[in-house]
């Protein structure tokens, strides 16, 4: 639908309206500067909405349990500290941070690596089976993980990985979804000849997949990366079902232990336990918001 | 050429083998274990259909499977408006608006957080007595009485629908951005030689085209949304209240494995889940492409 | 190219502030965990000081693992399962007390060489014999026994009922009835009898308690049990309660504070008389949160007797540290000075009985004003019928509430919200056998 060079290139809304094309009429340019204000207005209204909440939970978050019990105000309270100091009694939220983003950053690794590898050799081999494969994996793809959370469950188990990071890293290696993106993307990017005349420079398969398709693939990689991270670093069910102890929690399982745990008793620690897990993601989305969105827009109109 | 051809089964293998180990086999297992009365621990017996004959019958599960589509459904539906009519505002070459990328960026925002955050967030703020949105609300006089949002199964799900549209319109105005911008600027310039106005343009034109970034969004949608789990979990009490109208298909199977440990019962409920899965994709689907042939061909 | 690149290196960036920061954060207890000799899991943080305590007499160093109660079972099974990270000494707490002592995780103390038996004329027999599995042989000890009261304030009891005195307070309060009464006096002076309607649920037992489950796989739902969706009505219309669900930040804010209720349209701040809690109400939960009225308290009982809660601990018997963890155990159950300074510092009673007799005589606890509330508590605990423990009463106890709260709340008829209760009991039970209703 769209050309590839567009997964990099930011849409600015002049562009977009070249592409609209609808006339310009004089006459009503006041009345347009008019509704342009209404509009105007309710987007920012629309923004207010989205934001408000994270509001009240800053502002919550520096307020003492009886403060925010009488009622709500916009003023930032004096509890701060006191409320860090309750929360951290009881649950460690940086512990929480550093396992899930050990865990992101590995599942994101070992995922774009090992789908470029698999994509790579769907692609540019040919051997007895690969269409079943290919298939085969296509169908599974359509299968929610929860289907199998039983049998993963017993798995891990049984092999004695219950408890660790392992059921949650190790699994990225096999990602079809991405295997498929990948597959689609390099197929029509790399022309064969680049592989030929590489194997005639006598660089082994390893080599060609490491210097001449991992740069190409790259785009298509760190779109998917981003998906993958998102993904990995919002997982609740898996690590709820699969980590017990509470130093090794994930941020969002040691988010319902919050729930539960005396934490709860003060809604001052409450909130600011929250903010924590919150405003380290909205800081990075300061600075990565531009490629996230690009993501977003190059994942659908590609799919 | 030809022996280098064995290099494929290479560059697969460590897909196939993580595959094999950690997805393919637990379905099989989960499968298996459809079969039995499993509890957790000791042994398994096999008790043939008994947990799909239950299943069938069971109202909880039914319940479920309702709640589920009623709070999907009615996000989905606020979700994909809302991203319309925020593209076609920012698309409209007459108007000419600024601050796309910023607007973007804001309304994105809610969903990059982590939905567990969010469940415990709107728990507390929509507290009956003394949460924060029934005080705004009341301070600006527009309730009189506090609204007790988790404890009535119509606010409730309601709650849930709004939240996971407060979560997912910015992604789905993106996406659809994306596939807006994707027309082809002969289509209305034509429409402009026709005489066509803004409606017109928008569903004779905008609308048949953007169907697939459309069914994109829904099928994506859809698959998270029967998925639906961390929110009603955290936001009440872990087990569908109120009244089980929270009680989701996932949550459901959750709780018969891992609090009532009837792990036997939980994996055919997982099957029954995705066997409504399947045929709802499906559905979805016929009805989209049902009478477009041409289409069809796309993936 | 470079976009990839920039947005990887700001991602390890990220990651590498973050790892630094946690470090710094958490060093305290991801490095030590070689030096650990001995984890303990517990639901609650009582054990904190004592094993603080124990640290220091022995020289060693204790991992204390706290999992909120909810999830506890559900997340120590397979960590005892497995024995992965498992802990040595691990709480149970009542209400899934009977599943565990049968399931085999805890160290027969029956044996030798902790040979418990003989110790069994030192404890409240049924604190000592709910720690026995279906064998006989003790699993798992207590330190204390639970029975309860209901704890008020002694400055709103004077000025609304004209006396502060235990005794006859407790005697307004031997029926429903009267409780009644009493809340309607509170309302009329414009405070409100009990937090939530949740309160009495205890009460609802009556004088002759019975399990959820008898022998025969039957659910019982007792009269009385069902008479408690009325009371529990009654408190909600009649606005006796200040809207405060147990366990929640109001809840726990209203025992020191003024508390606002909204509610017929308009807000007015009121004041609780009364929390309808056990023994470790009061050190656990009073103690922890009140600042401003402290003194101003005393206990009383109610309508019927009854208990609530209780900390057993035992010795998981795939434990390397089989030794120390019992002497831990030994220290919690069965140390004279321990104890004796554990009772007299929180006021929790205790099912050691060489302790308790010796402390008994002249306890007071300031918190209570000077009460004795030792004397007041071994007198309920001899009511006790340790019998209604089954392993089903966690989940039970959840539908059941849910039950009332929708009668409550006008969602359900008193008969639509008993067949719920029974088909939610039936769905997670199957093996249940349920009334047909």
């Amino acid at each position: 639908m769209i050309d590839r060079s567009e997964i990099e290139n930011n849409v600015t809304p002049e562009q977009l309206a070249k592409r609209t094309l609808i006339p310009q009429e004089k006459k009503t340019k006041k009345r347009r500067s008019s509704v342009k204000g209404i509009i105007y207005t309710l987007l920012i209204l629309t923004a207010v909405i989205c934001f408000i909440p994270f509001l009240m939970m800053l502002v919550n978050a520096t307020r003492s349990n009886d403060a925010i019990l009488t009622g709500f105000t916009l003023i930032p309270g004096t509890a701060l500290m006191e409320n860090y100091r309750t929360m951290m009694e009881y649950v460690n939220i940086w512990n929480g941070f550093k396992n899930s983003l050990i865990i992101s950053v590995l599942v994101t690794l070992l995922t774009g690596y090992f789908s470029a590898l698999t994509a790579y050799g769907f692609a540019f081999y040919t051997f007895k089976g690969k269409n079943f494969l290919f298939v085969f994996m296509l169908v599974m793809m359509m299968v929610p993980g929860q289907l199998g959370l039983i049998g993963f469950y017993e798995l891990c188990k049984n092999l004695g990985i219950l408890d660790t990071f392992i059921p949650l890293i190790v699994p990225a290696v096999a990602s079809p979804f991405v295997v498929f993106f990948l597959r689609q993307y390099i197929q029509t990017t790399l022309h064969p000849s680049l592989i030929e005349a590489a194997r005639i420079d006598g660089a082994s398969e390893l080599r060609i997949f490491h210097t001449v398709a991992i740069p190409i693939m790259m785009p298509a990689v760190a779109t998917m990366s981003i998906f993958t991270f998102i993904g990995s670093w919002n997982n609740y069910i898996m690590p709820l079902v699969i980590l017990f102890s509470p130093e090794k929690y994930t941020l969002p399982v040691l988010m319902g232990f919050l729930k539960g745990s005396q934490v709860a008793q003060n809604l001052g620690s409450m909130y600011l336990g929250i903010a924590i897990s919150v405003v380290p993601i909205m800081i990075a989305f300061l600075f990565l918001s531009k490629y996230i969105v690009n993501s977003i827009s190059a994942g659908a109109v590609k799919e | 050429m030809k022996n280098l051809n064995r290099y494929g089964y290479a560059f697969i293998a460590p897909f196939w083998i993580i595959f094999l180990i950690f997805n393919i086999y637990p379905v099989a297992l989960t499968f298996y274990y459809s079969f039995t009365n499993y509890s957790g621990s000791g042994t398994a017996e096999v008790v043939g259909f008994a947990n799909y004959q239950r299943l069938i019958a069971d109202s909880y599960f039914v319940e479920a499977f309702f709640n589920t589509w009623k709070i999907w459904g009615v996000n989905f539906a606020l979700q994909i408006v809302i991203a319309l009519i925020l593209a076609m505002i920012f698309s409209d070459a007459r108007v000419k608006m600024k601050g796309l990328s910023f607007f973007r960026s804001i309304f994105y925002l809610p969903n990059l957080i982590t939905v567990s955050s969010v469940a415990l967030l709107f728990g507390i703020l929509l507290d009956w007595q003394h949460g924060s949105l029934n005080m705004v609300l009341m301070n600006i006089g527009v309730i009189s009485e506090p609204i007790n949002w988790l404890n009535q199964p119509t606010t409730a799900q309601l709650s849930v629908s709004l939240i996971l549209t407060w979560m997912w319109f910015g992604h789905s105005f993106i996406v659809v951005m994306a596939g807006v911008s994707g027309i082809s600027t002969d289509f209305y310039e034509a429409a402009l030689i026709d005489g066509a106005n803004r409606w017109q343009t928008f569903t004779k034109i905008t609308l048949p085209l953007l169907k697939p970034i459309l069914l994109y969004i829904m099928i994506t949608s859809l698959i998270g949304g029967l998925q639906l789990f961390d929110l009603p979990m955290l936001l009440t009490d872990g087990i569908g209240s109120p009244d089980g109208s929270l009680n989701t298909m996932v949550l459901y199977l959750y709780n018969q494995a891992f609090k009532y440990n009837n792990y036997g019962y939980a994996a055919a409920v997982a099957y029954g889940l995705f066997i409504i899965t399947v045929i709802f994709s499906a559905i979805v689907f016929k009805s989209m492409y049902g009478n477009e042939r041409k289409q069809a061909r796309r993936v | 190219m470079k976009k990839v690149i920039g947005l990887m290196m700001s991602l390890v960036l990220l990651f590498g502030i973050l790892a630094g920061c946690s470090n710094s954060e958490s060093s305290g207890e991801a490095k030590g965990d070689k030096d650990v000799d001995l984890k303990v899991w517990s639901f609650t943080d009582e054990l904190k000081k004592p094993i603080t305590k124990f640290e220091e007499k022995n020289g060693v160093k204790i991992e204390l693992t706290i999992v909120p109660i909810a999830d506890y079972p559900t997340k120590l099974k397979p960590v005892l399962e497995s024995g992965v990270g498992a802990p040595d000494v691990f709480t149970g707490e009542i209400a899934f007390l009977k599943q565990w002592v049968n399931a085999g995780y805890w160290e027969n103390l029956s044996e030798n060489p902790y040979n418990v038996n003989e110790l069994a004329d030192n404890y409240v027999p049924y604190v000592f014999d709910l720690g026995k599995d279906e064998n006989g042989d003790v699993r798992a000890l207590s330190w204390q026994t639970t029975p309860g009261g209901i704890y008020y304030k002694r400055s709103i009891a004077k000025e609304v009922l004209g006396t502060d005195d235990p005794d006859e307070i407790g005697e307004m309060l031997t029926s429903m009835d009267k409780v009644f009464e009493v809340s309607e006096k509170m309302k009329e002076k414009g405070y409100r009898m009990f937090p939530d309607e949740g309160s009495i649920r205890w009460f609802s037992q009556g004088d002759d308690p019975q399990a959820w489950v008898n022998e025969k796989d039957e659910l019982k739902l007792t009269d009385q049990k069902i008479e408690f969706l009325d009371y529990a009505k009654k408190l909600r219309e009649e606005s006796y309660t200040a809207l405060a669900p147990e366990w929640s930040p109001s809840w726990f804010e209203a025992m020191d504070k003024p508390i606002k209720v909204k509610e017929n349209g308009d807000e007015t701040e009121t004041e609780v008389f009364s929390y309808v809690l056990p023994t470790w109400g009061l050190h656990s939960v009073l103690k922890t949160n009140v600042e401003d009225s402290v003194g101003d308290w005393a206990v009383t009982s109610g309508p019927s007797p009854y208990f609530w809660g209780g900390t057993w601990l035992g010795v998981y018997n795939k434990s390397e540290n089989k030794e120390l963890a019992y002497d831990f155990v030994k220290m919690m159950t069965q140390d004279d000075e321990f104890l004796t300074d554990w009772a007299k510092e929180t006021g929790d009673v205790l099912s050691y009985l060489p302790v308790t007799n010796e402390i008994k005589g002249d306890f007071s606890d300031e918190f209570l004003g000077g009460q004795n509330n030792y004397q007041f508590f071994l007198e309920q605990a001899k009511s006790i019928e340790p019998g209604i423990v089954t392993k089903y009463d966690q989940q039970l106890d959840t539908f059941y509430g849910n039950a009332v709260q929708e009668y409550v709340d006008g969602k359900k008829s008193k008969d639509e919200a008993i067949a719920e209760f029974y088909k939610k009991a039936q769905n997670a039970y199957p093996e249940l056998k349920v009334p047909k209703k």
